[in-house]
């Protein structure tokens, strides 16, 4: 490369990158010898610079001799367009401009790579740990646990400002390739000016932009990766955010927490019908009450409907309105106490949940009954491991709810029928979303 | 799925449905729940029945027990009477917990009552699992009972007749179905329990029994459990047995009848009924040696078998078949006059009662 | 993947109950309803193979797909299809009016008709859209959520102290009595669950073995005994015949004494909910399949079939009462037999000739 074309890259460089407080333009001097470095401080690692560059450059007398070690360590890589070399610069990469040939060294600060504890899916036992907030520990993270030769990595950006890296993984063995071109098709295709985490996907595999029930697994433990990673799933790393998104999720992994593969069989068996009752009786239940006590009472025993009928005596205002004050109260108990700071949260819930309750039913606001069925929704809606899944169903109950105010006992099945016949309809990536028996996976023919 | 857009356009058809206006709606604190039915004739009145309907009102505290009120209406029929009453009360009478229908002597042995019997069948909010009495002296006076340990009206009836609580032999207790089913078969005939109200309980335990729409007869209580043995119903109960001067009391677990009809040619037909007794020695007054407990098993079962017999020939002479042993005869007879031969059978027809009596032990004490 | 061929069948049995076939068979229990059965079975039976037999030759394939290469001629299409996917259409229509009609007499008694059925409407129409293995997957899991407590309740009837045996004996005893074609007709609807393989025939792979046909021939001994014979044990020989709804009302006549929900027949309710929404869904998804193969793919067109599905839905719904109703669908019952016998009959002759 002639000298002036570097010279010329040096100034349009130079030219493109505003003077920042933290753009650095060095030239460092010996005797033989001298280099010219152009980085941005606060990404870059300074003392990867030290090591590896400083400390060299001014060990080795020769020029060609310094020539030689640049070409041959690993963070060096060579320029190839002026865009390219931007875009690194900003990445924090190093461009170094050495004799007449223009380098880049690969200086990337990784920060952010302490791992977390799980704090969302958290279990009794197994591992503790989740990813980091950075992207190659957290593949360092799923390569300790998945040593496998055929696992494979691909790297594509995401985010027309963001540019946010994102690691595709899968196992060749297992993963369909044509769930696997869907989804590279989809990251494509994808229109978005900030990517920061996985999250952000849900909403964008529809074409609306505007979904209900979430079709895509965000996870903080590298454990469920792996395990994914074995049953044929695709998995997503995003640079900057600890979760790994795991590509195509089906309602049996919204329903499976870790805890079932470190449990006794009979025991995680137990722990899932447990949840699927919880899921049943968090959609149904309001919507139930609602039915019973306003179309059909004679469901209940005649002990019951007198019990219900006097707690309700009080109260002014027809069932669905009861139900729907008090849901409403704890949904802003709920909501309030995941905003609150850590420290007064469990005092909210005390004073919502048991003084609020108490003293509505003094009131005469609300029926004994529906204190003990809203907080028998709260608690197994939570029953459902994965949140972004639990969210969900919070809503479906209102129109469930709102079928059985119009039409009693019969909108409660029929809409949860309805609810059912949505999740069927839904399919992530090709797979269908809800299905009684799932097909297990099985390494296809190459 | 090409039609995804689909799913608005439902909204929006099911929001027209929403506009057509949500019918039906009562919350469970306007409804006024009766929970027994009582049938009277009317007394010094042109009308025909004096329909007094139970009411349950809930309590809204724990402490206080549910208390109740009764109103009554004469009318010539039941929905008439239904309908006069709705007049009379604040809410609207939901029926779906009337769990006990009691009908008075005089209404039960009068005849032309079936209109009203299926009254009951036909409306779809009285459970066809209602249990149906006869009260004495009248139906309202039981209506009105409220034993001290009642938490819910009439709750105490419910256990009494659903044996829920108290098991006794001396119940016959019959579903509202079953009743109209013995009503209607051809070879069965309705049983149903008399209840007599006391001043502040029940005594149920006798039973009356029904030819067509009729109540004929009615069974004193021993008779009664004889009744419950045969049906294979009531399986613990007590047997008291004399031999000698020593009276012991067998405490059954469990009693068997079987029957079967025999019609041999050329000679009279006869029902041979074949009842076996297991249990075990309550009460006696004076000792009884294991060693004896074979005559004893021989005495009882000599007294059985007459009693047995006596109930029989009892409901043959009425007219009247609870057993079903027409029915019986009818589902063995391919011809399709089998009811009318039988009609002329059954008068005349003899019984022969065998009985197994097996005391297993004489309890605790020898 | 041979259970999906199964729930079909099963679900038309499970269905009999709302579509007038115990009424049918009680009302002529003393004319020759015994022998029908007798009857029916072995002809229900025996269409069934042939024709799941016959189909199976064409694996994952339903008959629009078959005959896109048979006919050139369009008519030879169309005519066979309408008539077809009008008696699936019926079906589950029959179902549909009469299981609405006894929602409002012991649901929601003072719901107008039409309000009522427009819930289950809805719920059909969005499931008939959907893709053919997507309905069968949300019949396996209706059916994994339904069938077992349906078992339950049939068991408790079957156990109940108040079920005479010498009743349902007595009905027995006019065995000889001569056939009546209704009852056959009615009876046979059991087993003919088989007709929806024509477009479910799409996700059944692999062939159909003899163990699946022991199993439906079992299944459908049961039901028809059950069917038949249960209210009868209940609310006598005499006395079946009086009631509208006989196996509804014969739930009403159970009693659980432990459970939460002391009535069964809100049980018994509740589960037949989801069975006859999916059962018409079934049915509609079969009719409007055969009729989507009829035209080259349009939204246009099947809107208007979807349309024109809701509109003789509800003009039926205002026009028929019970009583017509029930008197139709034993005239429906022969027509059906009949034109089951006749497709069953040329199908195989020219599945035959052209596999052969």
């Amino acid at each position: 490369m002639p000298t002036n074309e570097v010279e010329q890259i040096k100034e349009s460089l130079k030219s493109k990158i505003p003077k920042a407080a933290d753009v650095v333009f060095k030239e460092l001097h010996t005797k033989e010898k001298y280099i010219e470095s152009f980085y941005i401080k606060t990404i870059s690692d300074e003392t990867v610079l030290h090591d590896k560059l400083l400390k060299p450059f001014f060990e080795q007398h020769h020029p060609e001799e310094f020539r030689n070690y640049l070409e041959s360590i690993p963070q060096i890589k060579s320029f190839e367009s002026e865009e390219k070399a931007i875009e690194e610069l900003l990445n924090g990469t190093a461009v170094l401009f050495y004799q007449d040939s223009v380098f880049l060294f690969d200086s990337k600060v990784d920060r952010n790579n302490s791992v977390l504890d799980t704090s969302v899916e958290t279990t009794i036992q197994g591992p503790q740990s989740g990813f980091s907030e950075s992207l190659p520990t957290n593949l360092g993270l799923i390569r300790k646990r998945y040593p496998e030769t055929f696992l494979n990595v691909d790297i594509t950006k995401v985010g027309k400002i963001s540019k946010t890296e994102v690691m595709i993984l899968h196992d060749t063995r297992f993963a369909d390739p044509d769930t696997l071109k869907r989804i590279k098709d989809f990251l494509s295709s994808l229109d978005l000016q900030m990517f920061q985490t996985g999250e952000q996907l849900l909403d964008s595999i529809k074409k609306s932009n505007r979904a209900m029930i979430p079709l895509m697994l965000v996870t903080e433990r590298p454990d469920r990766v792996a395990v994914n990673l074995a049953t044929g799933k695709v998995i997503l790393l995003v640079s900057g955010s600890p979760f790994a998104v795991v590509l195509p999720t089906v309602m049996k992994d919204f329903m499976s927490s870790m805890a079932d593969i470190y449990q006794t069989y009979w025991v995680s068996r137990f722990l899932q019908l447990l949840r699927y009752i919880g899921f049943i009786i968090s959609v149904c239940l309001p919507g139930l009450y609602v039915a019973t006590t306003s179309y059909n009472p004679e469901i209940y025993r005649v002990q019951l409907a007198l019990s219900i009928a006097g707690s309700r005596n009080a109260v002014p205002y027809p069932s669905f309105i009861e139900v729907l004050l008090m849901l409403f109260m704890m949904e802003l108990l709920t909501e309030a106490s995941i905003r609150l700071p850590k420290a007064i949260g469990p005092t909210a819930t005390t004073v919502g949940g048991l003084i609020l309750g108490q003293a509505a039913t003094e009131a005469g606001l609300v029926s004994n009954i529906m204190i003990i069925i809203v907080s028998f929704v709260a608690i197994s809606n939570f029953v459902v491991p994965i949140n972004a899944f639990s969210f969900s169903l919070r809503i479906v109950k209102y129109f469930i709810l709102a079928l059985a105010t119009l039409f009693g006992l019969v909108g409660v099945v029929i809409g949860f029928f309805i609810f059912v016949a949505y999740l069927v309809k839904l399919d992530s990536f090709g797979e269908p979303f809800l299905t009684l028996v799932q097909s297990k996976p099985q390494p296809h023919k190459e | 799925m090409k039609t995804n857009g689909g799913w608005k356009i439902y909204s929006l058809f099911l929001m027209i449905a929403f506009l057509v206006g949500g019918c039906g709606f009562k919350d469970i604190d306007k409804r006024l729940f009766a929970v027994s039915i009582g049938v009277d004739l009317a007394k010094d009145s042109s009308k025909k029945y004096l329909v007094s309907l139970k009411f349950a009102i809930p309590s809204a505290s724990k402490e206080q027990p549910n208390d109740f009120y009764i109103v009554s209406q004469e009318a010539d029929s039941m929905s008439e009477a239904v309908r006069i009453l709705k007049t009379k009360v604040d809410k609207e009478i939901d029926f779906s917990h009337a769990k006990v229908i009691i009908i008075s002597e005089e209404v039960a042995k009068s005849r032309g009552n079936a209109g009203m019997y299926y009254w009951f069948n036909r409306r779809r909010d009285i459970q066809a699992i209602t249990w149906v009495a006869v009260g004495k002296p009248n139906a309202k006076d039981i209506l009105k009972v409220k034993p001290k340990s009642e938490q819910v009206p009439s709750n105490s009836l419910f256990l009494a007749l659903g044996k829920d609580g108290s098991e006794t032999p001396y119940v016959i207790p019959t579903y509202l179905f079953d009743f109209k089913y013995r009503l209607i078969e051809r070879g069965i005939d309705p049983i149903l329990p008399i209840i007599e109200a006391k001043k502040d309980y029940f005594e149920i335990n006798t039973a009356g029994l029904f030819n067509e729409s009729k109540m004929i007869i009615h069974l004193a209580p021993e008779e009664t459990k004889i009744l419950n043995f045969l049906k294979s119903k009531e399986e613990k109960s007590s047997i008291k047995v004399e031999r000698g001067k020593t009276v012991i009391v067998i405490d059954s677990q469990m009693v068997k009848a079987k029957y079967k009809i025999h019609t041999p040619k050329g000679s009279p037909p006869y029902i041979k009924v074949n009842v076996s007794v297991k249990g075990k020695l309550e009460e006696a007054s004076r000792r009884v040696a294991n060693s004896q407990l074979y005559q004893y098993e021989k005495a009882a079962e000599k007294t059985l078998n007459q009693e047995f017999k006596n109930v029989l020939k009892k409901m043959q002479r009425a007219g009247v078949d609870p057993m079903g042993f027409g029915l019986r005869y009818r589902s063995r007879h391919f011809n399709h006059d089998d009811w009318e031969e039988w009609k002329k059978i059954y008068p005349n027809i003899t019984f022969k009662v065998h009985t197994k009596v097996q005391i297993t032990d004489t309890g605790l004490i020898e | 993947m041979n259970r999906y061929f199964l729930y079909l069948v099963l679900l038309n049995m499970l269905i009999n109950v709302i579509i007038f076939v115990p009424k049918i068979l009680i009302e002529y229990r003393y004319e020759g309803a015994v022998m029908g059965v007798l009857i029916a079975i072995p002809l229900g039976f025996s269409l069934n193979v042939v024709f799941s037999k016959m189909i199976s030759k064409f694996p994952e394939k339903g008959f629009p797909e078959i005959f896109s290469i048979a006919g050139k001629k369009r008519w030879f299409i169309i005519l066979p299809f309408g008539i077809i996917s009008l008696i699936t259409f019926s079906s589950g229509l029959i179902s549909l009016l009469g299981f609405v009609d006894i929602l409002r007499r012991f649901v929601n008694p003072e719901m107008p008709y039409v309000y009522l059925l427009s819930i289950f409407l809805t719920g059909v129409l969005l499931i008939i859209q959907l893709p053919t293995d997507r309905v069968m997957y949300l019949l396996e899991i209706v059916l994994f959520l339904n069938t077992p407590l349906i078992t339950f309740i049939i068991f408790k009837a079957f156990t109940s102290e108040f079920l005479v045996w010498d009743s349902i004996l007595e009905v027995g005893t006019y065995l000889f009595a001569k056939p009546s074609l209704k009852a056959i007709a009615a009876a046979s609807y059991a087993f003919s669950g088989y007709t929806n393989l024509i477009i479910f025939n799409r996700i059944i792979k692999g062939k159909l073995k003899m163990w699946n046909f022991l199993v439906i021939l079992v299944l459908g001994l049961i039901n028809l005994f059950t069917t038949f014979f249960i209210p009868i044990g209940f609310h006598g020989s005499d006395g079946a015949q009086e009631y509208l709804y006989p196996w509804i009302s014969t739930a009403d006549s159970l009693r659980l004494v432990y459970s939460p929900i002391e009535r069964v027949i809100f049980l018994f309710l509740i589960f037949y909910m989801g069975i006859t929404l999916m059962s018409v869904s079934v049915h509609w998804h079969v009719a409007f399949e055969l009729i989507k193969g009829t035209y080259k793919e349009s939204r246009k067109k099947n809107w208007a079939v979807l349309v024109i599905f809701t509109c003789c839905t509800i003009i039926c719904a205002i026009f028929l009462n019970t009583i017509l109703l029930n008197k139709i669908t034993v005239h429906w019952m022969i027509v059906r037999l009949g034109l089951e016998i006749m497709i069953v009959g040329l199908f195989f002759i020219w599945a035959r000739r052209k596999t052969a």
